[in-house]
């Protein structure tokens, strides 16, 4: 059972007293204590108002202040109305019970509500509380995170959140994101390296040098970011505003008609009027369009909270909402689908020789090259040749390196490049024509050939079945943009399960490509996922821009719609699951509110309902629609 | 200018809609927004006049519901 605040625990209190004096009157009231002649009857309505003010008396007074202000079509005033109406026909019980039932309903919508805003606190809870900052004589002093300051050293002990985004200058050992990223994997940090803040300490003391203030860093923008989100409202919200709108002053002129056109009608206005005066006062109660309004925003909030707790930022419900339908995704391929880095992804030698001393030539002669493909044949090569070993290197811009390694003359580089040097290749249809996606390095050892090193950008791990994911949870076409050449990304998009690519593109072809594809879409929502520095004018573009944010790349959270924080696409079709989810629980909501709602002014017009049963129901549809937003909150 | 603030004790969805129409209806405000669900307010108002801006949109709040305040 959850501690309720003070103010809740006063307003139970009176709910309590008031309704316990209602349920006396009440049975004295049914048997008979009070005659219905004379002073019996004020009687009873004099004791009646005792629970009605108890229970009431804010709405009352609020009714009277919003007369003042002139708010007409306010609950109060409705609420007030409505049962002044009631004791008005004599109907001091119902009147009562009514002001009642409002007030536990309230009581309950409002208990809901700050459960649901403190568990999505928590499920966001990345924010540290304090941070430990070192003096110039090396003592600790505890602080508040807001009085950081740029190049303060902090103290990170095992186990202790990171309180602001920063450099280790000292200090080894691993920390987890998972606050940030929803992920429990740990990352390595040593000294040199940038920690982010909301970040948990492993094993190790870490002192980190602050580069940002709490305001500007990562959790802070995070959490901003989160609060925003829910002001930039979906379709459906907005619909609901517009409806609550219309809803209540329908409600309410209905009443009128009700309450006059009837009796007018029957031509015995005085006797019939008091009847439908009432069935108009159960209107008056049922005019309240709370459940909707608190419920779907609340699941929207809900929503986006759950995304966060994943390490998905959703910038805006609306978001959220065309994730749910989206019917096109458009990718981008280095970086995104791939790792963007270079690796030696096969050797294969030629006869009579190893392919281990293919790649410790090939590594020597690229020692001291920085292009990426250089640097992945370097790194491949276990057992390095000494440097002083090799001598005349001369580099050829876009085809290749020649150098001396010992005694051998050793050329790497490509096709043209080897053949040019005269290179004689003894069986050219052994070379791999196109079987492996990268690109081809050919070595020659004094004039001959002696093997291929093929160095490729590798797929991200979790990328097939991330898209596999995707079409499964409604993608219908999903389309690979990429500036690489056609033989790459053919074997890639084959490999990766796409059936639609377009390569060999420049960056202005990539944004037309996108207007493109929206334009074929025909109002279903496209999504385009990049990584935020070069892909942002094709990231705007896109109805849902998708970034993989790379733990707090502020290029990428600018530019995106939703970012996702640690680059794993698998989190795609999950926060499309979240999408989904949260449409799903405000649909039902909308459907059944307003049809127990319809149903409810169908029954009270007819006589079926008198007010209780309508109080209830409206209290009773609005707690239910709010447990049902909170089924958002239940963290998987 | 774009400042946001905490309001205490928006107890109601429907008022947090009327305050964010009335506010934006003011003169000088360019966006404003009440989030019910953070209980925050946020409106973007020329720096000339968002003091007064401010008074105003207090009021505002006020007369929607009596017990909100913006918490300065």
């Amino acid at each position: 059972m959850e501690r309720f605040t003070k103010k809740q625990k006063k307003e139970l209190k009176r709910i309590i007293i008031a309704f316990v004096l209602f349920v006396i009157l009440l049975i004295a009231e049914h048997t008979g204590v009070f005659p219905e002649e004379g002073g019996g009857m004020w009687l009873l309505l004099a004791l009646y108002l005792i629970p009605y003010f108890i229970a009431g008396y804010d709405v009352v007074r609020k009714c009277f202040i919003g007369i003042k202000n002139r708010q007409l079509f306010d609950e109060s005033f409705l609420m007030t109305v409505a049962t002044v109406g009631a004791f008005g026909c004599r109907e001091f019980g119902e009147a009562c019970a009514v002001m009642l039932f409002y007030q536990v309903g309230e009581f309950f919508q409002d208990y809901a509500v700050n459960k649901s805003r403190g568990s999505i606190a928590e499920l966001i809870d990345m924010a540290p509380e304090y941070a430990n900052r070192e003096a110039e004589g090396g003592e600790i002093e505890v602080i508040d995170p807001d009085d950081i300051e740029i190049g303060d050293i902090l103290v990170i002990k095992p186990g202790e959140k990171v309180p602001t985004d920063g450099t280790v200058i000292e200090g080894e050992g691993l920390i987890n994101t998972s606050a940030l990223t929803g992920e429990s994997m740990p990352r390595p940090v040593s000294a040199g390296e940038q920690v982010i803040s909301g970040c948990i300490n492993g094993d190790a003391l870490l002192r980190v040098r602050a580069e940002k203030e709490f305001d500007d860093c990562t959790v802070s923008q995070i959490l901003e970011l989160v609060e925003d989100a829910s002001s930039r409202k979906s379709v459906t919200e907005n619909f609901i505003t517009r409806f609550a709108r219309v809803y209540t002053p329908a409600v309410v002129i209905a009443a009128v008609i009700l309450a006059l056109i009837p009796p007018l009608i029957s031509g015995n206005f005085t006797a019939e009027f008091g009847k439908w005066v009432l069935r108009a006062c159960t209107f008056l109660v049922i005019s309240c369009p709370c459940a909707l309004v608190i419920s779907v925003p609340l699941a929207f909030f809900g929503g986006i909270g759950a995304a966060s707790s994943k390490g998905v930022l959703v910038k805006g419900s609306n978001y959220l909402e065309l994730l749910a339908n989206l019917h096109t995704v458009v990718s981008d391929k280095t970086g995104t689908l791939t790792e963007g880095k270079f690796k030696v992804s096969y050797i294969e030698a030629a006869n009579g020789y190893s392919t281990e001393e293919v790649i410790r030539l090939a590594a020597a002669v690229e020692a001291g090259s920085t292009h990426p493909i250089a640097k992945a044949i370097v790194d491949a090569c276990d057992d390095p040749v000494s440097p002083n070993k090799v001598k005349d290197e001369i580099t050829v811009a876009g085809k290749g390196v020649k150098a001396k390694v010992g005694r051998h003359e050793i050329i790497v580089g490509n096709h043209s490049f080897l053949k040019g040097e005269g290179v004689a290749f003894d069986n050219e249809d052994s070379l791999l024509h196109g079987n492996v996606a990268g690109t081809m390095i050919y070595v020659a050892q004094n004039g001959k050939y002696i093997g291929i090193i093929v160095v490729s950008d590798m797929l991200k791990s979790g990328a097939k079945s991330a898209i596999a994911d995707m079409i499964q949870a409604g993608v219908k076409r999903f389309v690979m943009l990429t500036g690489d050449s056609e033989s790459v990304s053919s074997l890639i998009a084959s490999e990766l399960g796409i059936s639609e690519y377009r390569a060999e593109l420049l960056p202005q072809d990539k944004v037309h490509a996108v207007e493109e594809i929206i334009g074929e879409a025909g109002g279903s929502s496209v999504a385009f996922i990049g990584d935020g520095i070069n892909d942002a004018p094709v990231l705007s573009r896109a109805d849902v821009g998708i970034a993989m944010g790379s733990l707090g790349s502020d290029a990428a959270i600018e530019a995106a719609d939703i970012v996702i924080m640690d680059d794993d696409l698998a989190k795609i079709p999950e926060v499309m699951k979240v999408a989904a989810k949260t449409l799903g629980i405000s649909r039902q909501n909308i459907v059944f509110a307003l049809f127990v709602k319809f149903a409810c002014l169908i029954l009270g017009a007819i006589g079926i309902a008198n007010m209780w049963i309508a109080v209830f129901a409206d209290v009773g549809v609005a707690v239910l629609c709010i447990l049902n937003s909170m089924r958002m909150l239940v963290r998987k | 200018m774009k400042k946001k603030f905490k309001l205490i004790d928006l107890d109601c969805a429907n008022c947090a809609a009327k305050m964010e129409e009335a506010i934006k209806k003011l003169d000088g405000v360019t966006d404003a927004s009440v989030s019910f669900m953070t209980q925050k307010l946020m409106i973007e108002a020329d720096d000339a006049v968002f003091d007064e801006v401010l008074k105003q949109a207090a009021e505002c709040i006020s007369k929607v519901e009596p017990d909100c305040k913006i918490d300065m």
